[in-house]
C-alpha cells in the first residue's frame, strides 16, 4: 500500500478545494497554487528516488475496491514510462501555473483552482489502472479545461470551447461504451492481469477517443482555434500533456489488450500518423501566426509519436516515449514565449513581427535554443526521439522512414521561418522600441524548461535507458497484463 | 591519449556555455580571449592524442572511448564514444589548429562588433561540433556532429541578423544541409535494421551481410549527406550565399573545415562506399562535374568571396574525385594543404575588405598591392599553392591527387582530364581575382576609402595567423611527396586502404601537365586583367546565373512546397476539416428542425397519440397472448 | 342474480367510453372536451361497477369511488382554466390553443 501515487493526484486537488473555501487576497491565491505545483514537482522527484528502475511491473501501486460487485477498485500506480509522463505534466503544470501568477489573471481564486484541479486530473489519467477510473480522470480532465478556455479564452472563446468539449466527448463515450462492454466481459474493469480482447469494435472505441484527443489527422478540427484562442499557459497544457494523455492512451491501453485488432488497423493507422505529419509541417510552414504555427506542429509530433507507438517495436516505442516527454517540455516552452512576444506586441502575427533579436539577447537566446531543439537538430533530443520512431518504423517498411526524412526537412523549414519571423531582419509593425526583454520572472520560468531540455540532448538515455525493462524482446510486452 | 582527447572536445563547448551564462558580464574582448583559449587547448589536447598515437604499433591505433549511454531501445544501444585512431587524431589537428588561428584573427576582424560575444560563442560551438562530427565513434555521434555544424552554420551565415539577405542564406545554408541529414538518417536506418548498431568496428566489419540494394542505399544516403555538407553538385547552390557572414565564419567553415566534413565521411566510411562501388563512382563523378561547373562560374564571380567560394566547391570537387576512386590519403592530404591555402585566401582578402571599408567587389579594387604589401605577398602565396605551382603546397596535394585517376580505367582517365581543364580554370579564375585586385593603378574607389590598419592587438591578431598560415601554404606540402616520401599515406592507409595508387610515371605526366596548365591560365589571366592587351571575352547568361540552379530548384521544391501548403490549407483544411464541423452542426439543427414537428401544440394530437399508441400496445399484447 | 347480465353494463360502459373519447377527439371547445372526458370516467366507472357485481366482491365500487374523487378534482381544475382562460378574452378554441408547440 503506497501512498505516494494518491498523494500525487490529491495533492492539486487538495490545493484547489484549499483555495476555493479559504478567502485570500489575488497575490496568496497565486503564491498558494505556486507552492502547491513546487510541491508537486517536489512529490515526483520523491517517487523518482524510491522508482526501481530494474524491475519490471507497477510501482508505487495502491489498489482498493470501490464497486465489488463490478470488480471496479481504485487501483493506481506507475511504470518507468508513466512516471517520465507524470514528472513532465508537474513540471509543464508548474510552469503554467508560474506564468499564470506573473501575468495575472482576473478571478484567480476560481482560475488557479481550475488549474490544480486539472493538474491532479491530468496524473490521475497517466496513474490509473483500473478502466473506470482512467475514464473518470480522462473526463475530468475536460471540466476544468472548458472553463478555462470559455472564460478566459481569447475573442473566439466560446466556439473554440464548443467545439473542443463535443468533439472530445464524442469520441470519449464511444470509449465508455468500449469501456463499459471490455469490463462486462472481462469480467474486471482492473488493467493488470486481465487478459486481452480481440475484438475490432472495441479497439475501434477507445481508438476513436485518443484519436480525437491526440489528436490525429484528420479529427483535429478541434485543435487550430482551440490552441489559438486560450491563454498561452492554457495552450501549453493542452498541447504538451492533454495530447500526451492520448497517445498514453493508446500505448498502455489499445495496443496491449487488443494486439489481433491493433496488427489490423496498425497500417491505418500509420497511414493517418504519416499525413498528419506531413500535413501538419506543410501547414505550419505556411500558418500565418505564431500561434497557428505552433499548434500545426503540435499535429506533425503527435502524428510522429504515434508513428513510434504503432511500429510496436522496442525502438518505437521507447523513441515515442522519449518524444512525448520531449514535445510536452518543448511545446510549453513554445506556447509560454508566445504569450511573453503576444503580451509585448498585442498580436500573434507573424508579418507584424520581426527584428526582436536586437537589443533583447534573453528572448533571442531562449526562443533560438527552443526553436532548435524542437526542429530536432542532430545532437538534440527531440532528434534522439525522431531518430529512434523512425528507426523503429523502418522495421515496418521503409516508406514510412521516408515519409519522416521528408518531415525533418519541413521541420526544419517551418521552425526557421517562425524563428527568422520574430527575431531577425527589421523590426515589424507591432514590435515598439518599448518592448521589453524577457524579465527574470519569464526567465526563471523559461530556463528551468530549457535546462530539462539541454540535459536530455546530452543523456536522452535518461528516459530511454529507464521507461521499460530492456528485455530481448519487445518493450511493449512489459506493459501487456 | 582518451583524457586529451575528451578535453579537444569539450573545451570549446566549455568556453560557449560560459561566454552565454556570462552575457554583458564578460567585456567583448574577454569573450574573444576566452573562445581562442579554449581552441587553443583543443589543438594542445589534440597534439597530445597525436603524440600518443604515434608510440603504438601502427596496427593497434585504433582506440574507443565512452561516456555514456546517449540513446538507448531495448536491445539497441547508442552511446556517446569517441574513436582515436590516425584519422581523428589527423583531422582534429586540422580543425583545432586552423580554428585556433582563424578565432585568433577573429578577435581583430570583429573588432568594434555590438554582438562579439554572441559571434564568439558561436564559433567555439562550431569548433565542438566540427570536433564531435570527426571525433564520434559511431555513426550517430557523427551525424549528432554533422547536424551540429550545420546549426552553428546557420547561426554564423545569419550573424548580421538585420540583413534580409543574410537570414534569406543562412535559411537556405540549413534546409540544405537538412536534406543531406535526412538522406543520411535513412541510410543509418537501414544499418540499423541489418546490423544492430551504429558502431564503427561492427558496422565497417559486417559489409558483406549487406546485399546490393542496400549497399547501394546506405551508400547514396551517406553522399546525400557529403554533398549536401560539401556543396557538391547537385546541393551546391548554398555556398555562394553563405558569404554573407563574416569573412573569417567563410575562412573556417566554408573553407577550411565545415564543407570538407564530406570527404572526411566517405573516407571514414570507406567500407561501406567500396560495397556499393557504383555510388563510389558516382561521388567521384560528382566531384568532377563539381570542379568543373565551380571553376567556370567563378571565372565571372565579382564579389572577391564569392570567387574564393566557388574555388572552394572545385577543390572540394577534387577531394570526391580522389575519394571516390579510392585514394582516400590523397584526398585527405588536399584537405590539409586546401584548409591552409583556402583559409589564407580568405583571411587575407578579409584584411582586404576591412581596408576598403567592408567593400567586396573586385571592380572597385585595383592596386591594392601598392597599399598592402604584406597582405599580397599572403595572398600571392595562397594563390600560387591553390593553382599548384610547385614548391607550394598544392602542387603536391593536387598532383598526388589526380595521378591515381589515371590508374582507374576510362573511368578515371575521363575524370583526369575534367580535372586538369579545372587546373587550367583555377588558374585562370584564381589569378584574375589577384590582378583584379592587387595589380595595376589603385582604382578611384581604392584611393579615396583606404585606410591602414593600426598596429595594436587588432594588428596583430589579423596579421599573425595569416603569417603562420602563409608559411603553411607554402611549406605543408612538403610532408608527402610522390612516392618518396609518404608519411601521411602511412599515417592513414591501415584507416583507408587506397584503391588506386599511380605509377611514377602517371605521377609525373600528371605532374608537367598541370603545372603546364595552370601557368597557361595564370598567363591568361595575366594577358586579359593584368597587362590588359586582351579583351575578356562576353560572360554567358549561363555562367551568370550560376548554370540557374536557383531558379531550377526555387520552381522545383520551394514553389511547389508553398503551393501545397496553401493549397491544402484552403482546400482540405478549411472545407474539409472546418467545413465538415460546421456540415455536422448544421445537420443536427436539422434533424432538430425535422423533430420539432411532432410538437405541434395542439391538445388533439397528443391524445390521438396517446390513443393509438394504447390501441397498438393492446392488440399486441392480446395477439402475442 | 337479478337484473340484465354483465355484458350488457360492459356494452353501455363502452358505448359511454367511446361517446366521450370521440367528444374528446372531435370537439373544439374545451369545456365540451372537458364534458366528454366526464363522459369517459363514468364509462370507465360503469365498467368498473359491473365487474365488481360479477366478482362478488366490492373491490371494483370503491375503486369507482376513488375514480369520481379524482374526476371531481380534475373538472375543478379544468374548469378554473376554462374560467381563466375566458376572462383573459382568449379563444376558447383547442385549436388556436397551441403556444406550447415546438
Amino acid at each position: 500500500m503506497d501512498w505516494l501515487t494518491t498523494a500525487l493526484i490529491l495533492l492539486p486537488v487538495g490545493g484547489a478545494l484549499l483555495i476555493w473555501i479559504v478567502p485570500l487576497n489575488p497575490f496568496a491565491v497565486g503564491s498558494t497554487a505556486l507552492l502547491v505545483a513546487l510541491a508537486e514537482v517536489g512529490l515526483w522527484i520523491d517517487a523518482v528516488s524510491k522508482f526501481d528502475f530494474s524491475q519490471p511491473g507497477l510501482q508505487l501501486d495502491q489498489q482498493t475496491s470501490w464497486f465489488s460487485d463490478l470488480h471496479v477498485s481504485y487501483h493506481v500506480g506507475l511504470f518507468g514510462f508513466s512516471l517520465w509522463l507524470v514528472g513532465m505534466t508537474v513540471v509543464v503544470m508548474a510552469a503554467a501555473i508560474a506564468y499564470a501568477f506573473w501575468a495575472g489573471r482576473d478571478r484567480p481564486r476560481a482560475y488557479y483552482g481550475l488549474m490544480l484541479l486539472l493538474t491532479g486530473a491530468l496524473v490521475g489519467v497517466f496513474a490509473a489502472q483500473d478502466l473506470l477510473l482512467f475514464y473518470v480522470f480522462w473526463e475530468a480532465m475536460l471540466i476544468p479545461l472548458y472553463v478555462l478556455i470559455g472564460v478566459w479564452g481569447g475573442a473566439g472563446r466560446l466556439r473554440a470551447t464548443i467545439v473542443f468539449v463535443i468533439y472530445t466527448m464524442a469520441g470519449s463515450l464511444l470509449m465508455l461504451a468500449s469501456i463499459i462492454v471490455l469490463g462486462l466481459s472481462q469480467g474486471t474493469f482492473d488493467m493488470i492481469g486481465s487478459g486481452t480482447n480481440g475484438s475490432d469494435w472495441i479497439f475501434l472505441g477507445f481508438a476513436a477517443a485518443f484519436a480525437v484527443k491526440a489528436p490525429l489527422f484528420p479529427l483535429h478540427a478541434w485543435l487550430p482555434e482551440a490552441y489559438r484562442e486560450s491563454s498561452a499557459e492554457v495552450s501549453a497544457v493542452l498541447s504538451g500533456i492533454v495530447s500526451k494523455a492520448a497517445a498514453y492512451g493508446f500505448l498502455r491501453i489499445a495496443i496491449p489488450k487488443f494486439p489481433g485488432p491493433t496488427s489490423d488497423f496498425r497500417i491505418p493507422i500509420l497511414v493517418l500518423a504519416g499525413c498528419g505529419l506531413i500535413y501538419g509541417s506543410l501547414l505550419a510552414f505556411r500558418a500565418p501566426d505564431l500561434r497557428g504555427v505552433i499548434a500545426y506542429s503540435s499535429l506533425a509530433q503527435l502524428g510522429l509519436i504515434t508513428f513510434g507507438i504503432f511500429a510496436v517495436n522496442d525502438l518505437g516505442l521507447n523513441g515515442a516515449v522519449l518524444q512525448m516527454v520531449n514535445h510536452g517540455l518543448i511545446s510549453a516552452t513554445l506556447f509560454l514565449l508566445a504569450g511573453g512576444i503576444e503580451r509585448r506586441a498585442a498580436t500573434g502575427e507573424l508579418a507584424r513581427l520581426g527584428g526582436m533579436a536586437r537589443g533583447r539577447p534573453a528572448l533571442a537566446t531562449v526562443l533560438m535554443t527552443t526553436g532548435i531543439i524542437a526542429l530536432a537538430v542532430p545532437g538534440s533530443t527531440a532528434f534522439a526521439g525522431e531518430f529512434a520512431i523512425l528507426s523503429g518504423v523502418f522495421f515496418t517498411g521503409w516508406g514510412w522512414a521516408v515519409v519522416g526524412a521528408v518531415a525533418i526537412v519541413l521541420a526544419a523549414m517551418y521552425m526557421l521561418r517562425l524563428i527568422s519571423a520574430v527575431l531577425h531582419v527589421r523590426p515589424g509593425a507591432s514590435v515598439s522600441e518599448a518592448a521589453l526583454d524577457l524579465r527574470p520572472a519569464e526567465l526563471g520560468i523559461l530556463v528551468p524548461l530549457v535546462a530539462c531540455l539541454l540535459v536530455l540532448s546530452a543523456w536522452p538515455a535518461a528516459i530511454t535507458d529507464r521507461s521499460f525493462v530492456s528485455s530481448p524482446s519487445a518493450a511493449v510486452r512489459q506493459v501487456l497484463p | 591519449m582518451i583524457p586529451a582527447a575528451w578535453i579537444c572536445l569539450f573545451a570549446p563547448l566549455g568556453a560557449a556555455i560560459a561566454i552565454t551564462l556570462a552575457g554583458n558580464r564578460l567585456s567583448r574582448r574577454a569573450a574573444g580571449y576566452l573562445a581562442t583559449t579554449s581552441v587553443l587547448v583543443s589543438f594542445v589536447a589534440a597534439v597530445v592524442s597525436f603524440a600518443f598515437l604515434l608510440g603504438d604499433p601502427p596496427d593497434n591505433r585504433e582506440h574507443y572511448s565512452t561516456l555514456w549511454h546517449w540513446l538507448t531501445a531495448g536491445p539497441y544501444q547508442f552511446d556517446l564514444r569517441i574513436l582515436v585512431d590516425p584519422l581523428s587524431t589527423f583531422m582534429m589537428l586540422i580543425v583545432a589548429g586552423v580554428g585556433f588561428l582563424i578565432v585568433w584573427y577573429s578577435i581583430g576582424y570583429m573588432d568594434g562588433d555590438d554582438e562579439e560575444r554572441r559571434y564568439f560563442a558561436y564559433m567555439a560551438l562550431f569548433v565542438f561540433s566540427m570536433l564531435l562530427l570527426v571525433q564520434g565513434g559511431n555513426l550517430l555521434m557523427l551525424l549528432a556532429g554533422w547536424g551540429l555544424v550545420g546549426l552553428s552554420s546557420y547561426l554564423l551565415i545569419g550573424f548580421w541578423h538585420e540583413r534580409p539577405t543574410a537570414i534569406a542564406a543562412a535559411k537556405k545554408a540549413f534546409v540544405m544541409n537538412a536534406i543531406g541529414d535526412a538522406t543520411m538518417a535513412l541510410a543509418l536506418f537501414i544499418l540499423i535494421q541489418r546490423d544492430g548498431t551504429l558502431n564503427f568496428e561492427v558496422v565497417f566489419s559486417r559489409t558483406g551481410s549487406l546485399g546490393t540494394w542496400a549497399a547501394n542505399l546506405v551508400a547514396l544516403g551517406l553522399l546525400g549527406g557529403a554533398v549536401a555538407k560539401s556543396a557538391q553538385l547537385p546541393l551546391q547552390t548554398w555556398l555562394p550565399d553563405a558569404m554573407e557572414g563574416p569573412t573569417p565564419v567563410s575562412a573556417l567553415i566554408h573553407a577550411a573545415t565545415m564543407v570538407t566534413a564530406g570527404v572526411y565521411l566517405i573516407v571514414r566510411t570507406n567500407a561501406l562506399f567500396e560495397a556499393a562501388p557504383h555510388v563510389q563512382e558516382l561521388a567521384a563523378g560528382l566531384g568532377a562535374a563539381t570542379l568543373l561547373m565551380a571553376g567556370l562560374i567563378a571565372l565571372v564571380q565579382t564579389d572577391i568571396k564569392r570567387v574564393i567560394a566557388y574555388s572552394t566547391m572545385s577543390q572540394i570537387g577534387y577531394m570526391f574525385l580522389a575519394a571516390g576512386l579510392g585514394a582516400y590519403a590523397d584526398a585527405m592530404f588536399h584537405l590539409m594543404t586546401h584548409a591552409f591555402f583556402k583559409a589564407l585566401l580568405f583571411m587575407a582578402a578579409g584584411i582586404v575588405i576591412h581596408a576598403l571599408a567592408d567593400e567586396q567587389d573586385l571592380r572597385k579594387m585595383g592596386g591594392l598591392r601598392q597599399y598592402l604589401p604584406k597582405t599580397y605577398w599572403a595572398f600571392l602565396v595562397g594563390a600560387l599553392a591553390l593553382t599548384g605551382i610547385p614548391p607550394f603546397s598544392g602542387f603536391f596535394s593536387k598532383d598526388s591527387l589526380l595521378a591515381p585517376a589515371l590508374a582507374h580505367g576510362w573511368y578515371g582517365q575521363l575524370l583526369w582530364v575534367a580535372g586538369m581543364v579545372g587546373v587550367f580554370l583555377t588558374g585562370l579564375y584564381t589569378f584574375r581575382m589577384l590582378f583584379l585586385a592587387f595589380w595595376g593603378e589603385p582604382s578611384p574607389f581604392v584611393q579615396e576609402h583606404f585606410h591602414a590598419l593600426k598596429r595594436d592587438v587588432v594588428g596583430v591578431s589579423l596579421a599573425v595567423p595569416v603569417g603562420v598560415l602563409t608559411v603553411l601554404a607554402a611549406f605543408a606540402g612538403w610532408i608527402q611527396v610522390y612516392n618518396f616520401w609518404t608519411p601521411i599515406s602511412n599515417w592513414l592507409d591501415p584507416v583507408a586502404p587506397p584503391l588506386v595508387t599511380a605509377s611514377g610515371l602517371q605521377e609525373a605526366a600528371t605532374s608537367v601537365i598541370a603545372v603546364a596548365l595552370a601557368l597557361t591560365g595564370i598567363g591568361v589571366a595575366w594577358w586579359i586583367y593584368a597587362a590588359r592587351r586582351g579583351e575578356a571575352p562576353r560572360t554567358l547568361p549561363l555562367l551568370q546565373h550560376k548554370f540557374y540552379f536557383d531558379e531550377l530548384y526555387d520552381a522545383l521544391f520551394y514553389r511547389p512546397a508553398v503551393f501545397l501548403a496553401t493549397g491544402l490549407y484552403r482546400w482540405v483544411e478549411r472545407p474539409l476539416v472546418f467545413g465538415s464541423l460546421r456540415e455536422l452542426a448544421a445537420a443536427v439543427r436539422e434533424l432538430g428542425f425535422e423533430t420539432r414537428s411532432i410538437q405541434t401544440g395542439l391538445v388533439r394530437t397528443y391524445v390521438l397519440a396517446i390513443a393509438a399508441s394504447l390501441a397498438v400496445i393492446t392488440i399486441v399484447f392480446v395477439v402475442v397472448r | 342474480m337479478n337484473g340484465p347480465d354483465v355484458v350488457w353494463y360492459l356494452a353501455v360502459a363502452a358505448f359511454l367510453f367511446c361517446t366521450g373519447a370521440l367528444g374528446v377527439l372531435i370537439r373544439r371547445s374545451p369545456l365540451i372536451v372537458l364534458l366528454s372526458l366526464e363522459i369517459m370516467l363514468n364509462g370507465a366507472n360503469l365498467a368498473l361497477i359491473a365487474f365488481a357485481r360479477q366478482q362478488g366482491h366490492e373491490d371494483g365500487q370503491i375503486f369507482a369511488l376513488a375514480v369520481m374523487a379524482v374526476a371531481a378534482s380534475e373538472v375543478v381544475v379544468g374548469l378554473g382554466l376554462i374560467v381563466a382562460m375566458a376572462r383573459r378574452r382568449l379563444d376558447l378554441d383547442v385549436d388556436k390553443l397551441r403556444t406550447l408547440r415546438g
